[in-house]
């Protein structure tokens, strides 16, 4: 039951002895019928669940409220997460200055493995069809005074048990994980109160929460959502994007201080190369769901082959190879006598890939409708499921937190009640309009790059090339990746 | 709290969303608001009714409920009232803050009383600050508490002892609790009143010494009286009986004038202007309160 985060306490009871512990609460707690009331009800504990939960504990204003964290997955596992610095978990996010800002604010930023976080300054990205390019590096005298970095590379498990270590520091919280919501329902009318709108959330332990807000940090298929009524709009992209975590020749071009990172546009999908600690990058190759489980089925030395033909062969040679079942490595290195390409353009070469980091998921895209509703608000996927190519995805669930976070501290500090749609609305007004352009974009630039031939190409090219020579256009789109500059949306 | 009067962006007519809680859905144009005057003059503090004891029956309720949803309707006529809520605390805690008499929240949770509370919205989130004590809020129409009421519970964080709702005027208030209170607010309400001098005397005397008397109300306007070509008037203690709304309302400078003459009692006062602007809502401009909408507020010595 409401496993209350203590100052590390409960790490030194046995998890028998807590389980007992639970076991007795539960039977007292459902004996009672006074409902179990929070202010903020959070379900899901991944990035954006965790960063509000950490957020309003943080802030003095919103620290008094009685606050709930509801996770399906054990989250003694993720308290426990290590790895060696030669080892990386293949689920990495490009997170902005403007992000880590924010989780430096709460408080966040410090309890991450930061030797595992790796800034990068630069980056290439060019057009797999013809060869255009765009490069994003400081020309001398462009270089924003609040620091050259682009993004910080991290793993989501880095990020998230970050958060949970914060968050268990600031204690206050009633975390629930193992638990699946079993149902939400709304509460009841009783003599002295009347919570026929407040969610309330049945846990399969048969445990009860009562909602003034109930928070939907709970993914792209949002139950919380559901619950709500709320519908999404959007599509599959019928493709899947690859991920593996790749050992490169070298350090980078650039060695440890200047990190590049490298995304080529193909016809089936981008294919981009993300720095990490040392000679370490992470892989993330949109490509079409065959093509996808052809690359997971593949050795490591004819993936990691392939891996290298992404980023040197032309999209006519990368198609042919995706036929083969295997022999990559002779194929590609046969091919590649015959391609040209500048080496200082692209990245080093893959080496190695790391056992077991090769996986692959669906890419969606997805907006929800609204992202709020009586005593109901929406976060990260759960609100939008964007494509990766950007690496906006995470940065925009934390962006969600930030103005939520505002919205409530808003909310306590003029008296209302936090959870009523009249409270949420800077939220949404703030959120919606900006996502939706964001998904746009990346939607348009992923369907202006698939197409492999025809008058699209060269206009597309023309583009790049011309973005590329205007330095007063590129050091703007610059400053607007690194989150520093003036804001276009 | 008596429904808005609220004057759109300088220039443009007065207009006034009255009615609420006795015309559904209707926002009403400053002709019209004759048989609201009315109905607000019956229930003002001078001619109020006694507070009559209600025993709820299952129709009263239902007819309580309809009311509710139109006062508690964030998209519904009050709209105006709902997103003006924050600008009142806004206010309210700058006033606290200009003075180091003023009582602080750090030594002890404010204690409110709310004149004229009408459905609530004030009331209910001055109770939910966790800087405060208690609120009492009173109003002379059972009906209009009674939505009050009904609202109130559901949200457990304003159970008793937090917001308790009384069906009482200024003058039934027992005079036991004068000079209790942190801060008394009558907002959208003086322009109700036949006798603001009076009435502002009445609500004045429950004002703990550094505690704060606020009001928000509106002024006549240049604009407006040139709509309605009737010649201005010194409107404190002299407006006849079934004259248009639009005569009570009241300047800044006539509160100015009024509290000029009782500095013994009260400091200078503070004042705030806003405008309503369509679609974005309240916001603060500079001197505003000369022509439309505009808070005020003055602490007791």
């Amino acid at each position: 039951m409401d496993a209350v985060i203590r100052k590390r306490a409960a790490a030194y009871v046995c998890r028998s002895c807590t389980r007992s512990q639970r076991q007795l609460r539960r039977n007292f707690s459902s004996a009672a019928p006074r409902p179990d009331i929070y202010d903020v009800v959070c379900v899901g504990g991944g990035p954006a669940g965790l960063s509000l939960l950490t957020a309003l504990r943080a802030n003095p204003v919103t620290a008094h409220l009685r606050v709930a964290l509801v996770e399906a997955q054990d989250l003694s596992k993720l308290r426990s997460w290590k790895l060696p610095l030669d080892r990386f978990s293949n689920r990495c996010s490009s997170l902005t200055p403007a992000s880590a800002l924010f989780l430096d604010k709460i408080g966040a930023w410090s309890h991450l493995e930061r030797d595992r976080v790796q800034p990068y300054q630069e980056m290439q990205v060019w057009d797999g069809v013809s060869d255009a390019r765009i490069e994003f590096d400081w020309a001398p005298g462009t270089a924003p005074a609040s620091g050259t970095t682009i993004a910080y590379m991290t793993e989501n498990l880095n990020l998230t048990s970050g958060l949970l270590r914060r968050l268990e520091e600031l204690g206050g919280v009633s975390v629930f994980d193992n638990a699946k919501v079993e149902n939400i329902s709304l509460g009841e009318e009783t003599e002295g109160l009347d919570l026929r709108e407040w969610p309330v959330v049945h846990l399969t332990s048969g445990k009860q929460l009562s909602a003034r807000l109930l928070v939907g940090a709970d993914g792209a298929n949002s139950p919380v959502r559901s619950f709500a009524g709320i519908k999404a709009q959007g599509w599959d992209y019928e493709r899947h994007g690859v991920v593996a975590t790749i050992e490169l020749e070298g350090q980078g071009w650039g060695g440890d201080q200047t990190k590049i990172a490298y995304q080529r546009f193909l016809p089936t999908g981008p294919v981009a190369m993300l720095p990490l600690h040392g000679n370490l990058s992470t892989l993330v190759w949109s490509t079409t769901p065959a093509n996808a489980s052809l690359l997971k089925s593949l050795s490591p030395q004819d993936f990691t082959a392939m891996v290298n033909a992404a980023f040197r062969l032309n999209p006519t040679d990368l198609a042919f190879m995706h036929t083969q079942r295997s022999g990559h490595v002779e194929e590609y290195s046969w091919r590649l006598e015959h391609t040209k390409y500048d080496s200082r353009a692209i990245p080093q070469i893959a080496t190695s890939v790391q056992e077991g980091t090769v996986a692959s998921f669906p890419l969606k895209l997805r907006h929800a409708d609204t992202y709020i509703g009586e005593r109901v608000a929406l976060v990260g996927d759960a609100a939008h499921t964007i494509h990766p190519l950007a690496g906006q995805g995470l940065n925009q669930g934390q962006g969600d937190v930030q103005s939520l976070a505002k919205t409530i501290e808003y909310a306590v500090t003029h008296g209302q009640d936090l959870g009523v749609h009249m409270s949420l609305e800077p939220y949404l007004s703030e959120r919606w309009a900006a996502n939706h352009v964001l998904l746009g974009v990346c939607d348009k630039l992923h369907k202006l790059y698939s197409v492999g031939s025809g008058p699209l190409v060269p206009l597309r090219s023309f583009g790049l090339n011309a973005v590329n020579s205007l330095s007063p256009l590129k050091s703007f789109l610059m400053n607007q990746a690194a989150g520093s500059g003036m804001k276009v949306f | 709290m008596r429904p808005p009067s609220l004057s759109y962006t300088p220039g443009l007519l007065l207009q006034s969303r009255g009615g609420v809680p006795f015309k559904l859905g209707l926002a009403l144009p400053l002709h019209q608001r004759q048989q609201t005057q009315a109905a607000a003059q019956s229930r003002s503090h001078t001619i109020a009714p006694p507070p009559s004891s209600s025993s709820l029956n299952a129709e009263e309720v239902s007819h309580f409920s309809a009311l509710a949803s139109s006062w508690w309707d964030p998209y519904g006529p009050s709209r105006p009232l709902h997103l003006m809520n924050p600008l009142r605390h806004d206010f309210i805690q700058r006033c606290l803050a200009s003075s180091p008499t003023s009582p602080s929240p750090s030594t002890h949770k404010l204690r409110y009383l709310d004149v004229g509370c009408g459905g609530g919205i004030f009331a209910e989130s001055a109770a939910r600050l966790p800087t405060t004590a208690c609120v009492t809020a009173i109003d002379p129409s059972s009906t209009i508490l009674s939505v009050a009421r009904l609202h109130a519970r559901r949200d457990p964080a304003l159970s008793p002892p937090k917001l308790l709702y009384v069906n009482a005027t200024i003058e039934t208030l027992p005079p036991s609790t004068e000079g209790e209170f942190d801060v008394v607010s009558l907002f959208e309400v003086i322009e109700h009143v036949d006798n603001p001098a009076a009435f502002l005397e009445r609500c004045g005397a429950f004002v703990k010494p550094g505690g704060w008397l606020v009001l928000s109300t509106i002024a006549r306007t240049w604009t407006s009286w040139v709509t309605t070509n009737l010649v201005a008037e010194d409107i404190l203690g002299i407006v006849p009986k079934g004259t248009h709304d639009w005569h009570k309302y009241i300047n800044e400078a006539e509160l100015r004038a009024h509290f000029a003459g009782r500095t013994a009692e009260w400091g200078s006062p503070r004042v705030m202007g806003v405008v309503f602007v369509p679609g974005t809502g309240w916001k603060e401009v500079i001197r505003s309160e000369k022509i439309g909408n505009y808070f005020f507020a003055v602490q007791r010595k």
